[in-house]
């Protein structure tokens, strides 16, 4: 599987949206399966499925799939098909 | 009634803008248009709908806070009448043990007292400034807008919530000085780093909302010494619209695990079975079940039962114990859930004369494991005990485990 499928995978899984549900325009306020809670497990699994520690202000930030892909980039993890 | 002191102010984080008197007047005529006594309001953390909510108390038309996200329409088919009894001022939902969700009748003089009493004890004042961390329609989030606007406060509206930038920008940007959040919410503080200094109007943190772990309320109540500010447990429920109980700050360590001391002008008992019973001008009037209930009186005599299990050290501080509700049975031997979960790693729910308990991620090993130490404690057979595997629990809006909907998964 590709790092851009794992992302779309763990976005899926933390926000509970069905297996062929698009996310890569997905924004925080947009989504309102996007919550705190969501959040937080959509943190914990990026950081296990990537093998990162993800600082606190690039959690605060993370506030789209894109973003979320600039931030793993600062992490090392290369987001591509 | 009128909880809206001429100086405080409610400002929109994200517009900038500011709620006017005219916003609550212009409400105040739209309601007076609508028929029926009764005000069902999906309430969002918005300028329009704090204005709508405010004018519905001032006309005296007793008012639903309801989940804007929620599926409402039952509400009004359940409720809608024009026989209201007077006092009446706020209806509030809880979910009720079993069967149908109900509504909590509060008057106006309850829902005054509760905010005055709460601003009494965490010291509002006009230089006051909160930002909203909670759905208005829970009683928490309510109490906090009442409490300030009662006192000429500010209140911030903030809809992003503590796990984005924006709500930590609105912060400092509104110098900020007071916040209140659930247990659940210190946890994501925790994973946050959470630094009040970095807020340098910041002196009060509030909890409550459930029992926050001790080590938890040390931790936090050491993070706002540092900056000379407040850590404030309390303990409340909707019923008590929704406080009862504060635990002075300078008290914290010496009295950890206690929910504090009744608010002012209200005091504790308990029953003979060891029920908390709190006595004190902020009981609700009773429950509603059908819109004819709305025409009641008060019916509570100003006595709450909690239904929660405590004791009453000689200084007159209050620790929680259990809750009588949380009981199961097995093999008819009661059991106390809450005991249950704080010796194991695990929820439990009761049903059919067994302990059912869901431990989060748990193999296959783990649950054998588990069922065999947890009915080793219990001192009964094993088949009295089922532990199941789950991968994530059910929550409540207000993020409590939702134990409804873990009974009805069994």
């Amino acid at each position: 599987m590709s790092t851009l499928q794992k992302l779309r995978e763990a976005f899926r899984t933390a926000l509970d949206l069905p297996a062929d549900a698009p996310v890569d325009d997905l924004q925080y306020q947009d989504n309102e399966k996007w919550d705190s809670l969501a959040h937080m497990s959509l943190i914990a699994t990026l950081e296990d499925e990537f093998e990162v520690m993800i600082d606190t202000d690039d959690v605060i930030n993370m506030s789209s799939f894109q973003e979320a892909i600039k931030i793993l980039g600062k992490y090392g993890v290369d987001i591509s098909e | 009634m009128n909880l809206l002191h001429p100086g405080a102010r409610v400002i929109d984080a994200a517009t900038g803008q500011t709620m006017t008197p005219a916003d609550v007047s212009t409400a105040a005529s739209e309601l007076e248009k609508e028929p029926g006594a009764v005000v069902f309001h999906p309430i969002s953390t918005t300028i329009s709908d704090i204005a709508r909510y405010l004018a519905a108390l001032r006309l005296g038309r007793p008012v639903v806070l309801l989940d804007p996200d929620g599926d409402n329409a039952h509400w009004a088919e359940r409720f809608a009448t024009d026989d209201v009894h007077p006092d009446l001022a706020l209806l509030l939902t809880t979910s009720g043990s079993t069967g149908n969700p109900k509504l909590v009748r509060l008057s106006a003089d309850a829902v005054l007292a509760n905010a005055g009493q709460i601003a009494d004890v965490l010291d509002i004042t006009a230089d006051d400034v909160a930002i909203t961390t909670l759905p208005l329609f829970y009683s928490y989030g309510m109490s906090v807008l009442n409490s300030h606007l009662l006192r000429g406060a500010t209140v911030i509206l903030e809809r992003t919530g503590i796990m984005q930038r924006d709500f930590w920008t609105a912060a400092v940007e509104h110098n900020v000085t007071s916040m209140a959040f659930v247990p659940y919410q210190y946890e994501m503080l925790r994973r946050l780093r959470f630094d009040p200094a970095k807020y340098p109007a910041l002196r009060k943190l509030t909890q409550a909302g459930g029992r926050l772990r001790s080590d938890l309320i040390s931790d936090f109540a050491q993070r706002m010494a540092t900056v000379e500010g407040s850590f404030y447990v309390m303990y409340g429920q909707t019923e008590a619209a929704p406080r009862m109980a504060t635990l002075p700050p300078a008290r914290l360590e010496e009295k950890l695990g206690s929910v504090g001391l009744a608010l002012p002008g209200a005091h504790f008992s308990l029953s003979p079975e060891g029920e908390v019973l709190y006595h004190g001008p902020n009981v609700m009037m009773g429950y509603a079940d059908t819109a004819a209930d709305l025409a009641k009186g008060d019916e509570q005599g100003g006595v709450l039962h909690t239904g929660d299990l405590g004791r009453i050290d000689d200084d007159g501080y209050l620790f929680i114990t259990g809750r009588i509700k949380r009981m199961g049975k097995v093999f008819g031997v009661r059991i106390n859930l809450d005991d249950v979960e704080k010796h194991f790693p695990v929820t439990a729910v009761a049903g059919e004369d067994k302990l059912n308990v869901f431990a989060l991620g748990a193999t296959d090993d783990e649950v054998r494991d588990l069922r065999t130490k947890i009915s080793e404690w219990l001192g009964t057979h094993f088949s009295g005990v089922v532990v199941r595997s789950i991968e994530s629990l059910p929550l409540l809006p207000n993020g409590k485990v939702d134990y409804r909907a873990l009974e009805s998964s069994l």
